[in-house]
């Protein structure tokens, strides 16, 4: 009913589509909304879940236990309220920019007056490790998530590979709640975040002071089920030293979502290449937080810039833009990692509210 | 994943689609299954009027741990067989609740055809391969019904054998390779509902039979009326086709002829009690049964069965009226043709069982009183009750008295033998064909105690006593609940009176507002002629104010009482071709209970 | 008929407490007008249930509304005088309850193809095993003389006082197209052969139908009147094969001049074998 209210009179109002729930994508949604009260608003996810605050899924392993309703950005009645429909398990395959069309798995389509990609990143899987995809746990949805807490035993033993800041904050926690936590690897250790040679041993330490065991020089030869009576996983590193596991989880960065992206005749590196505007190279559609990549005139290259602050913000402009405005991202998160005044690390890229 | 615990269970699903998608029997599947499980399971299927083709059908079951009287407004899980059907039912989805649905359609569907752009944000989307996978586990897309309910059963834990029982049951009678290729469909579809992830919060959790497989039968009204038939050993039946009786005569078309019985299809209803009344008066046990329409055809039998004394049974399953009415929708609108419908004062015994164990028990103690009483006895069902399913327990042992006619004392000869003597209780030792000596012709007309047609003043008088007289015990007929209280004893601000189908909700909600702290209590009346008029005059001694909802315009069951009692009720009548909702009732209650503290302040 | 030698009462008395036709008839004396057509039919049963020797405890008459219908009361059998129109379905359901008892139906033309029209093709396709006597004044006699389905076309009556404008009835091939194993046709004022008639009736295994041409002297003093008739009515042919069901028909088509007599008989499963078959089926299966 809500929906046939919105192709009645289609002709007359923007139809705004939003592919993404993390929070460009909510934030926009809200922003548009603010800006065009006669619009219709679609949010489009993959996931079964209304936007969830993914920062937040360490506490997944809290002994107090939770549910995914502990995660919501915002209550159900949010989104009638601001009457946006948010429509999940929701797969696009593939945008038709010219003809403003969305092909769904489905066998749906769906069509838009402007579209926002908001689909953010998936974690990144080196080629060196690929092989060993099926014996790493996966860690990106609230579901995800949910299976690895619920198979780690107590004070089990989780061994992550690179030790990204997602990683990093996730280990914080895990050390809080009595579980052994081994980083491996170095080219990844504190990503996004350059860390200078010189630094990086600072920061080791301060992990390893925390309880997180550092194996920053060493690197996988392979992975194997653990044998019966041992743990699940069993690890051989390069220098032929062993450790065993009951989970592995492979922490090295994000990798773009936009398989559907392609042969949609918008531009596209690594992310959505978008002017600092946020708008692609198609006149209808934009593209923000993990997924896209902005030109910055002071470097000359398109880059990503990470982080919730960050993310919202571009969820923020994007959707300004999309409403008549005409305003450029400009003011960043400072993106270096810190060390409070007690001593521990802290980074921008965990601030959230 | 989550094992069946020790909580409790309420769970109530619907499965939506069309005619054509296997709707009804994916629903059947489920119902039977849960009630093999131990489970209680109250279910209702919503048929399309239309014979073939695309119309919708709607099976819903509630399965529970604890016993419950009716379904709930909110269902706990909807599965879309058919997404142009389903998307109207996505609103009946609770908070949380599970949308199960297609997400392989089998060719490009137009926008905002899916339904998965219709759920609401507080509703859960699981949406399934089912076609895919049914092709590729079976072979065909013919299946997919059956891999919802494997992925529903999956889904919410439920028990796996139960299911796998009644499937190789249900196909028992088919080819060994077509029971396989269902009992895969359904295995591949559990297996994937239990390996995903839930993110309902509703469990399944412990059955009434603790886990082991249960006597528990799934039942509907019409089938549990069958079943009162047979175990009371009738021996004649005619009918003649009507929505919503005929699943009984077909029932019977089945069972009787097994047991040297017969049953017959007639040209009509008139033919239909017309026989049954011949069949009764040449002593058999002999039944009818229609629908509204059907009874008001009967009404001039019905008024012969009264005037000679003629023991039949008529089982009237109420549909929306007048005249044809809605024919597949339910209401409880015939209540005023059955106790009032005959020319002249033509009182009769009247049964409105409220749940299916109680079409069982009425159906088989109709037969008794009919003998006892020599009358017709009308049992009154509606469609709500006559084809929603409860799983019921029936008595081992068979709980119905075989021949309860006065008998013909010492040897008469054909002079001294009256048919229609007069009797401190009203009831006449009772003479069949075949009877040595006791000729006798019964008749319509008014008669003397011989049946001979008098139309003296005093013999009219004396004998219309003697018909509604002879009636006056049947309220204390023995082995049947006639009248009955629930709730708080005593002093209550607010009761409910009801009768049929609609006593389910109306205990709900009392049970609802209780929870809430309102006294209250509810009473159903299932003989509704002749009325049990000390325990409801006793109910209204101690209410405050007493509810009468019912699913009629007129109030006609108010007014009933109204009219019997002489004290004031506050009627709620809902006619739209569906059951009472419980919150409707529950608002009632709770303006009512205000009502009466107001008054007690005072 | 037209006996003109004197009678006495005591003889008459004597003759019929010989025959034994009187332990058929009940204590109560027909309520019928002197003359009426109906008394020869009240007559012939007896005198049939007589020769055939029934045994009354396990007969019963079925009638509905109508002055032929009040003959159940005159009978010393069991009875059920039911409502207008529906002798056949009551009979029917006795008959399935009990497929010992001899039933007979009684009824008049009103009763029949008036009120109780749809009930006649089923008692006859399901060939219940009963026996059919249609009294046939061509007027409806209780209520004081109404047009029926049979009075003919310009009959005056009570409420055709301009005439009758609507097409009679042909019964006989009716009831031969509905499937009637046995089709006959009487006139009362033909008693000894109406007698043979009901015996040979009653006697038939299956729905037997006999029509019975019979005055009603108060109402109808025009049209259906012993004299008319006396003039009218011939036996069939001599020749007429009753098992020739197309012979029957055409002897049917002549209303006019009635022609009394069997038309046609035939053996068929009876409506109780067919049931106790699929009990034999149902048995099988269980
Ligand atoms: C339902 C109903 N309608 C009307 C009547 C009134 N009624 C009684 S007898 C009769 C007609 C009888 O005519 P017929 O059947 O030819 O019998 P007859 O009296 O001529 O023997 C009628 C109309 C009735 N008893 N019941
Ligand atoms: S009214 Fe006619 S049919 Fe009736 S009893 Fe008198 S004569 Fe016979």
């Amino acid at each position: 009913m809500r929906s046939k209210k919105r192709f009645e009179t289609m002709a007359k109002r923007e139809h705004y589509v939003v592919i993404g729930n993390g929070v460009a994508g909510t934030e926009a949604a809200l922003q548009l909304r603010q800006r065009d009260q006669n619009s219709h608003i679609t949010m489009l996810t993959a996931g079964k879940l209304l936007s969830i605050n993914r920062y937040e899924f360490p506490k997944v392993f809290s002994p107090c236990g939770s549910d995914w309703r502990d995660f919501l950005l915002h209550p159900p009645e949010y989104y009638d309220e601001h009457e946006i429909s948010i429509q999940r398990n929701i797969w696009v395959t593939h945008v038709n920019a010219a003809e403003k069309l969305l092909m769904l798995r489905h066998r749906e389509s769906l069509s838009y007056t402007k579209l926002l990609i908001a689909s953010g990143g998936g974690r990144y899987i080196p080629e060196s490790l690929n092989q060993f995809r099926d014996l790493m746990e996966k860690f990106g949805t609230y579901e995800e998530a949910k299976t690895v807490s619920e198979a780690l035993s107590k004070g089990g033993h989780v061994v992550m590979l690179g030790g990204d800041m997602i990683g990093l904050d996730l280990a914080r926690s895990l050390i809080k709640y009595g579980f052994r936590v081994t980083v491996i690897g170095q080219e990844y250790l504190f990503w996004p975040h350059h860390v200078e040679p010189a630094e990086k041993q600072r920061f080791t330490t301060i992990l390893q002071d925390m309880g997180i065991s550092v194996r920053s020089y060493a690197s996988v030869e392979s992975i194997e089920q653990g044998k019966s009576g041992r743990k699940a996983r069993h690890i051989v590193l390069n220098d032929g030293k062993t450790i065993d596991a009951d989970i592995i989880l492979s922490f090295c960065g994000l990798m773009p979502s936009l398989a559907f992206m392609a042969g949609a005749g918008v531009d596209i590196e690594r992310g959505v290449l978008v002017d600092p505007h946020l708008k692609s190279t198609d006149k209808n559609i934009w593209a923000a937080g993990d997924v896209c990549q902005i030109w910055s005139p002071e470097e000359n290259q398109y880059r990503f810039y990470y982080g919730w602050e960050n993310v919202k913000e571009m969820g923020r402009v994007a959707a300004f833009n999309m409403t008549g405005g005409n305003e450029s991202i400009s003011t960043f998160q400072d993106e270096k990692l810190i060390v409070t005044d007690t001593g521990e690390i802290d980074s921008p890229f965990w601030q959230f509210s | 994943m989550v094992k069946i615990g020790k909580h409790k269970t309420d769970i109530q699903i619907a499965i939506c689609g069309s005619a054509g998608d296997g709707t009804i029997a994916a629903g059947d599947i489920l119902k039977q299954a849960m009630a093999k499980a131990g489970y209680n399971v109250i279910a209702f299927d919503i048929y399309p009027p239309e014979i073939r083709g695309f119309g919708k059908c709607v099976a819903r079951a509630r399965i529970t741990s604890e016993q419950v009287y009716s379904l709930k407004s909110e269902s706990d899980a909807l599965v879309s067989l058919n997404d142009s059907h389903a998307i109207a039912h996505v609103q009946e989805v609770g908070r949380y609740g599970a949308v199960i649905y297609e997400d392989t359609p089998i060719s490009d569907i137009a926008e905002g055809a899916h339904i998965s752009s219709h759920l609401a944000p507080a509703h859960l989307p699981y949406g399934v391969a089912f076609r895919e996978i049914s092709e590729r586990v079976t072979g065909s897309a013919r299946s997919r019904n059956i891999v919802a309910v494997g992925y529903l059963a999956g889904l919410y834990d439920m028990p796996v054998e139960a299911f796998h029982h009644v499937i190789t049951q249900k196909f028992a009678t088919k080819s060994q390779a077509l029971a396989d290729s269902v009992l895969d469909g359904f295995n591949a579809g559990y297996h994937i509902g239990a390996n995903t992830f839930h993110l309902h919060f509703d469990r399944i959790g412990t059955s009434r039979g603790k886990g082991k497989q249960s006597d528990l039968v799934m039942m509907s009204g019409n089938a549990a009326v069958a079943r009162g038939c047979m175990d009371a050993e009738i021996d004649a039946f005619f009918g003649y086709p009507i929505t919503p009786a005929t699943t009984i005569m077909e029932t019977l078309a089945h069972e009787m002829p097994k047991r040297g019985a017969r049953m017959l299809q007639t040209e009509d209803e008139i033919s239909a009690i017309a026989a049954t009344i011949g069949a009764g008066y040449a002593g058999a046990r002999a039944a009818t049964a229609t629908s509204g329409p059907g009874l008001a055809l009967m009404s001039e039998m019905m008024g012969l069965g009264v005037m000679a004394e003629v023991p039949i049974v008529a089982f009237i399953s109420q549909r929306g009226g007048p005249s044809t009415g809605l024919p597949t929708k339910t209401e409880q609108s015939d209540l005023n043709l059955a106790v009032f419908g005959v020319a002249g004062d033509g009182q009769r015994i009247i049964l409105a069982p409220t749940n299916v164990e109680g079409c069982y028990k009425c159906a088989g103690k109709a037969f008794e009183m009919a003998e006892k009483y020599q009358t017709p006895v009308v049992v009154l069902l509606d469609l709500y009750l006559s084809n929603r399913y409860e799983a019921v327990e029936l008595p081992k042992k068979n709980p119905f008295a075989k021949n309860c006619s006065k008998p013909i004392t010492q040897k008469t000869n054909q002079s001294s033998y009256k048919r229609f003597k007069l009797t401190n209780d009203g009831i006449s030792p009772r003479a069949i064909p075949g009877d040595e000596a006791c000729m006798h012709t019964v008749t319509g007309l008014e008669h003397d105690e011989q049946g001979r047609p008098s139309d003296h003043p005093v013999m009219h008088q004396t004998m219309s006593e003697k018909r509604h007289k002879k009636l006056l015990g049947a309220v204390n007929h023995r082995g049947i609940t006639i009248s009955k209280r629930f709730g708080d004893k005593r002093k209550v601000d607010v009761g409910i009176l009801g009768w049929g189908s609609t006593f389910g909700e109306i205990l709900e909600a009392m049970i609802e507002a209780r929870k809430e702290g309102i006294r209250c209590s509810a009473m159903k009346v299932v003989m509704l002629s002749p009325l049990p008029l000390k325990p409801i005059n006793a109910f209204f001694d101690d209410c405050g104010e007493v509810l009468v909802p019912e699913l009629n315009y007129e109030a006609q069951f108010a007014s009933l009482i109204v009219g019997a009692t002489g004290r004031q009720v506050h009627r709620l009548n809902r006619v739209t071709g569906s059951p009472m909702r419980v919150r409707e009732i529950l608002a009632e209650i709770r303006r009512l209970a205000d009502k009466a503290q107001m008054i007690a302040a005072q | 008929m037209n006996v003109r030698e004197p009678l006495y009462l005591e003889d008459k008395l004597e003759e019929i407490e010989r025959s034994g036709k009187l332990s058929y008839r009940s204590q109560k004396l027909p309520t019928w007008c002197p003359g009426c057509g109906y008394f020869s039919i009240e007559e012939g049963v007896s005198k049939a249930m007589t020769r055939l020797a029934l045994d009354q405890t396990n007969t019963v008459c079925v009638s509905g509304i109508g002055c032929a219908s009040r003959f159940p009361f005159f009978m010393n059998t069991y009875g059920f005088h039911s409502l207008h129109g529906r002798a056949l379905p009551v009979a029917t359901g006795i008959k399935v309850a009990n497929d010992d008892l001899t039933v007979i139906v009684v009824g008049g033309d009103g009763d029949a193809f008036a009120i109780g029209g749809a009930h006649i093709p089923h008692a006859a396709r399901r060939n219940v095993d009963i026996t059919y006597i249609l009294f046939d004044n061509g007027i409806y006699g209780l209520t004081k003389g109404q047009t029926s389905p049979t009075s003919i076309v310009g009959f005056k009556t009570t409420t055709t006082p301009y005439c009758n404008i609507d097409q009679p009835l042909n019964p006989l091939m009716m009831l031969l197209s509905y499937g009637a194993s046995w089709v006959a046709q009487a006139y009362a004022g033909e008693p000894h052969h109406l007698t043979r008639m009901i015996e040979a009736a009653i006697a038939h295994r299956g729905f037997s139908y006999l029509h019975v041409l019979s005055p009603c002297v108060t109402f109808d003093k025009t049209s259906n009147t012993y004299q008319n008739l006396n003039m009218k009515v011939r036996p069939l042919p001599d020749d007429h094969d009753a098992s020739d069901f197309s012979a029957a028909m055409t002897e049917a088509q002549n209303n006019a001049r009635p022609q009394i007599g069997v038309y046609f008989t035939s053996q068929r499963p009876t409506l109780g074998d067919g049931l106790n078959d699929v009990a034999k089926r149902a048995a099988t299966i269980a």
